[in-house]
């Protein structure tokens, strides 16, 4: 498992990285998707641009409201974050099962939302929580929302010449409660499904599910079904209804009541 | 003096050099020079091979082995034949001739400046392949590579006239043994003086030996074979790689050492793999539901080529399907069938697991049948008198089947319930197995400072022997654990012996090194006598410097059993299998160390959970391995680990200086038997395949209507 040859360049800022960026290349985070791919020899790109000198890129900060995350901030930060504790434990729980420690401490938060595996963690939750994801490239910024996002296996709606450089979530209702839940076949194990799920007062539901499509969607009906008073079997069951194969079904069903268990309990 | 030594917990005294770092391992040595080597490997799981393209000009590359090179150089592994059995001559050739018969099979070795331009230059061959159609499993190959039938006592007479007759099929699918350090090996040779020394990651260095002098016809003496610290093998390294041959070969051929040190994916690709078995039996009972008679069919999927141990699992498995239970009439038959996929071998346990599964979820199968409960079952079959001879041939030297399967039910506490959210139930499966036999050896030293130094034929791979062999050394001689120092692995240094594998390590190496020792003893003290008396070993030695004793120990198989228990739970919703607790009762004999028995217990069981819970070695319809990551094989964690009680049972076999026997692959053995058993009863009797994932157990809980 040795990668085949590429050109390697570690910009040292934003505004030094965006000319590298194109169809050819690809962005070092965190490496625990990429450099696998690598070694496998499944990734060949010509250039590789490593970002974890970029200092500007990794910060954790709520000053104005909403939690901005620079897309180089390690895992293993967000998920001691007492800010992100306290005021978004949903990413708090979700970062919890994200691999294994030793990955979560090099894995950063725009490299699990770039590489886009949809059994992440972090992505689903993002999706439920609304969250914006910050791009930059040569040409200009530009913001898409989570949910827009995120648009199959390992594809999203970032170009090629762009750069993910923040994700913003958005500040949570008072009041509002939450549930996380997944299923893996060992512990740090990618996951087999998981949910994610926000209520807030005021008939406010987002849920959200990892690994049952090859992106993390919202469960319209679902949420909507919740909101109107169903209980959390009858919109478990509005979640999955598009979800491919039985046990799977039943398995994401399971992980959504539990979610909504755990944010009602 | 500490003379109390055998059965004491001593902790292992090799982990603080292995926790600091201290260790060598195959991949920390770096000849200079040397060239590193990546195989060009069949994509393809069946096909014929036309011509093989080495562009020109491939950067940082010394030169690119394939198969033409070594006519007449280099031949095939050589095969290990069975008692009693047909083998066919099918050893696994070193590179692909005209045929590749499995994905993974090494095709041609590059030989580069680094592993990494060996690697692009590997993209870079061009292998002409016609793809043919694979052959996935043992039912529908038809080629038979290993045939092995025996049949005793009136089994068609038992069967005709038994008062029930119970079937059921069984199947275990491949595993992969994913040591932490998978294989490798360097070689050199030194022209002069016409030496070739190998540095290999090995279960021992005599069996690496025989295999390079056989493969490439040169007589031992020009071979010296080094074993440096081995980071895991559970089998998969005591039969010679084809690829440790092909590094030999460009050693000898190269003109400069070279190295070749495996990745994950070739480990798990193209190492060899441990069970893919299946088998029908069939139990005839009499009105009182005493077995009299068994009948086996076994199907064993074998891979492209028979490895030079892959037959013997197979027999292994046969041998062993009478189990702990007094059955005086057998027909057991077993089959091994050509695959496309890298051929089997022995894994943990290497025939007894897949015995003692197919035996004993069948005695659970005839249990519900006849309304008998399981355990009464096994009680009123079990063998109670020892030593005790099978129908199929093995003799048993001791073991009290009775006191295992009476302490497993104790410490188990057996359950049956159900509820909203889960089913709960409980299992049990015993097991007896071969351990030991053939040889091993030792020599005894008397150092010129009064300690002691044993060179050991055996060959650790982290049992622990510096740990046991050093309790018994000192024990004999007296000394304490500090004045003894230990050996293993250099073929130049060490005697001939055998290895380790087979749980057979303190059994026959132990005995080895209690026989030198003992008879250094004798001369120590005949010397000690001569100086009157009240002398130390420092004064022994200087008295008469160079004392020595060497022993080769030979025995007769033992045989060590056990009884294990399991509780598991599974989830309605999800079909999630949880086992609550497993009660591993064994017995090996004589116990030298609890502390590395009960590791080795708890080790073997995790393996066997493993096996039960999410191990498998699948194949696409093409023949790809789905499993060549650790994305597509899962092994346990310690997070899914469930609380083991053990429990020894110490019945001393009459064999072996030491009344002892194996206990390295008891937990692997009794483990999945229990498991699948606690399955059954939690879903109603509902027989379902390993692995034990959700999606099956939920399904059959369905099925179940449970």
């Amino acid at each position: 498992v040795k990668p085949a040859a590429f050109d390697y360049r570690a910009p040292a800022s934003v505004e030094e990285a965006l000319p590298l960026l194109g169809l050819d290349s690809s962005v070092l985070a965190g490496g625990q998707s990429l450099v696998p791919l690598l070694n496998l020899r499944l990734a060949r790109p010509e250039l590789v641009v490593d970002v974890n000198g970029i200092a500007e890129l990794d910060y954790l900060q709520a000053d104005d409201g909403p939690l901005r995350i620079g897309a180089m901030t390690r895992q293993v930060t967000l998920e001691h974050s007492e800010l992100v504790r306290r005021r978004w434990p949903l990413l708090h729980k979700a970062v919890g099962f994200v691999g294994h420690p030793q990955i979560r401490s090099r894995g950063t938060v725009g490299g699990s939302v770039a590489h886009a595996d949809p059994a992440a963690e972090l992505p689903a939750a993002l999706v439920a929580l609304d969250a914006v994801i910050h791009l930059r490239s040569a040409e200009g910024s530009r913001s898409v929302a989570a949910g827009d996002f995120f648009r199959g296996a390992l594809y999203t709606a970032r170009e090629p010449d762009e750069l993910l450089v923040q994700v913003e979530v958005p500040e949570q209702p008072d009041g509002a409660r939450n549930g996380f839940a997944e299923h893996a076949r060992t512990h740090g194990d990618f996951a087999t499904a998981g949910a994610a799920v926000v209520i807030a007062p005021g008939g406010k539901v987002a849920i959200a599910l990892l690994g049952a499509g090859p992106a993390p969607a919202r469960a319209d009906a679902a949420e909507r079904a919740l909101a109107g008073g169903a209980d959390a079997r009858e919109a478990a069951a509005l979640a999955v209804e598009g979800v491919d194969g039985e046990h799977r079904r039943a398995l994401c069903g399971e992980l959504v009541r539990r979610a909504i268990g755990e944010a009602t309990a | 003096l500490t003379t109390e030594l055998i059965g004491r917990p001593v902790r292992r005294r090799e982990d603080e050099r292995i926790l600091r770092g201290r260790t060598r391992y195959l991949d920390d040595i770096d000849p200079p020079g040397a060239a590193h080597v990546a195989f060009v490997r069949s994509p393809f799981a069946h096909a014929r091979v036309g011509g093989i393209t080495v562009p020109d000009g491939l950067e940082g590359v010394f030169g690119v082995i394939t198969a033409p090179d070594l006519d007449g150089r280099a031949r095939d592994l050589p095969v290990q034949g069975i008692q009693g059995g047909r083998v066919a001559e099918e050893g696994h050739p070193l590179l692909a001739r005209d045929e590749v018969r499995y994905a993974g099979q090494p095709v041609a070795a590059v030989l580069a400046e680094s592993r990494a331009l060996a690697e692009d230059a590997a993209e870079l061959v061009e292998v002409d392949y016609e793809p043919l159609a694979p052959v996935l499993d043992a039912r529908s190959s038809e080629d038979t590579l290993t045939h092995w039938h025996r049949v005793s006592g009136d089994v068609d007479g038992c069967f005709a006239t038994a008062a029930h007759v119970v079937r059921a099929s069984h199947a275990l699918p491949r595993l992969a043994p994913v040591p932490m350090e998978p294989r490798g090996a360097i070689a050199s040779y030194n022209e002069a003086g016409d030496m070739l020394t190998v540095w290999v990651s090995a279960q021992d260095s005599h069996r690496q030996l025989a295999g390079l002098a056989a493969v490439l016809d040169r007589p031992e003496e020009s071979i010296h074979v080094i074993v440096p610290d081995v980071g895991g093998a559970f089998g998969s390294k005591g039969a010679p790689a084809p690829e440790t041959m092909v590094v030999a070969y460009a050693a000898l051929t190269s003109g400069r050492p070279v190295k070749w040190t495996e990745d994950r994916e070739e480990n798990f690709v193209a190492s060899y793999q441990g069970r893919g078995m299946e088998a029908d039996v069939e139990l005839a009972l009499d009105e009182d539901a005493r077995m009299l008679a068994i009948r086996a069919r076994i199907r064993a999927d074998l891979g492209g080529y028979l490895m030079p141990t892959t037959a013997i699992p197979a027999h292994t498995t046969a041998m062993l399907m009478c189990g702990v239970y007094d059955i005086r009439a057998a027909d057991v038959e077993v089959v091994g069938r050509r695959t496309n996929k890298v051929p089997t071998g022995p894994y943990r346990g290497a025939g007894r697991p897949e015995a003692a599964y197919f035996l004993e979820c069948t005695v659970d199968v005839a249990a519900r049948e006849l309304g008998v409960d399981p355990l009464e079952l096994r009680r009123r079959n079990l063998i109670l008198e020892l030593p005790y001879e099978t129908a199929l041939g093995w003799t048993y030297d001791s073991g009290d089947y009775r006191r295992c399967l009476d302490l497993a039910e104790e410490l188990v506490e057996p359950e049956h319930r159900s509820d909203e959210e889960r089913v709960v139930g409980a299992g049990f499966g015993m097991y007896v197995e071969r351990a030991g036999g053939l040889f091993e050896t030792a020599e005894a030293e008397l150092l010129p400072d009064g300690r002691l130094l044993v060179r050991s034929g055996s060959c650790p791979h982290g049992q622990g022997h510096d740990t046991t062999f050093a309790q018994l050394a000192a024990e004999r001689l007296g000394v304490a654990l500090e004045d003894v120092e230990l050996r293993f692995g250099d073929s130049a240094e060490v005697p001939r012996g055998i290895g380790t594998f087979a749980s057979r390590s303190v059994a026959m190496g132990g005995s080895a090194v209690v026989q030198a020792v003992d008879a250094l003893k004798a001369r120590c003290d005949a010397v000690a006598e001569r100086l009157g008396g009240k002398v130390s070993l420092r004064d022994v030695a200087e008295a008469e410097p160079g004392l020595r004793a060497s022993a080769r120990f030979e025995s007769e198989l033992v045989f060590s059993s056990g009884a294990y228990g399991a509780v598991v739970e599974i989830e309605r919703a999800t079909g999630r299998l949880r086992v609550l607790r497993l009660v591993a009762v064994d017995d090996a004999g004589t116990i030298v160390n609890p502390l590395l028995a009960e590791g080795q217990v708890i080790g073997g069981a995790a393996q066997g959970l493993g096996e039960c819970l999410v191990e498998e070695a699948a194949y696409d319809e093409e023949g790809n391995p789905t499993f060549a990551s650790f994305v597509g094989y899962s092994l346990l964690t310690a997070a899914e680990m469930p609380p083991v009680t053990t429990e020894f049972v110490e019945s001393p076999s009459p064999l072996n200086p030491l009344g002892a026997k194996g206990i390295g692959e008891g937990g692997a053995i009794g483990t999945p038997g229990a498991v699948a058993n606690a399955v059954a009863d939690a879903l109603g009797g509902v027989r379902v395949a390993l692995p034990f994932t959700e999606e099956k157990l939920w399904s059959a809980l369905r099925e179940a209507g449970l």
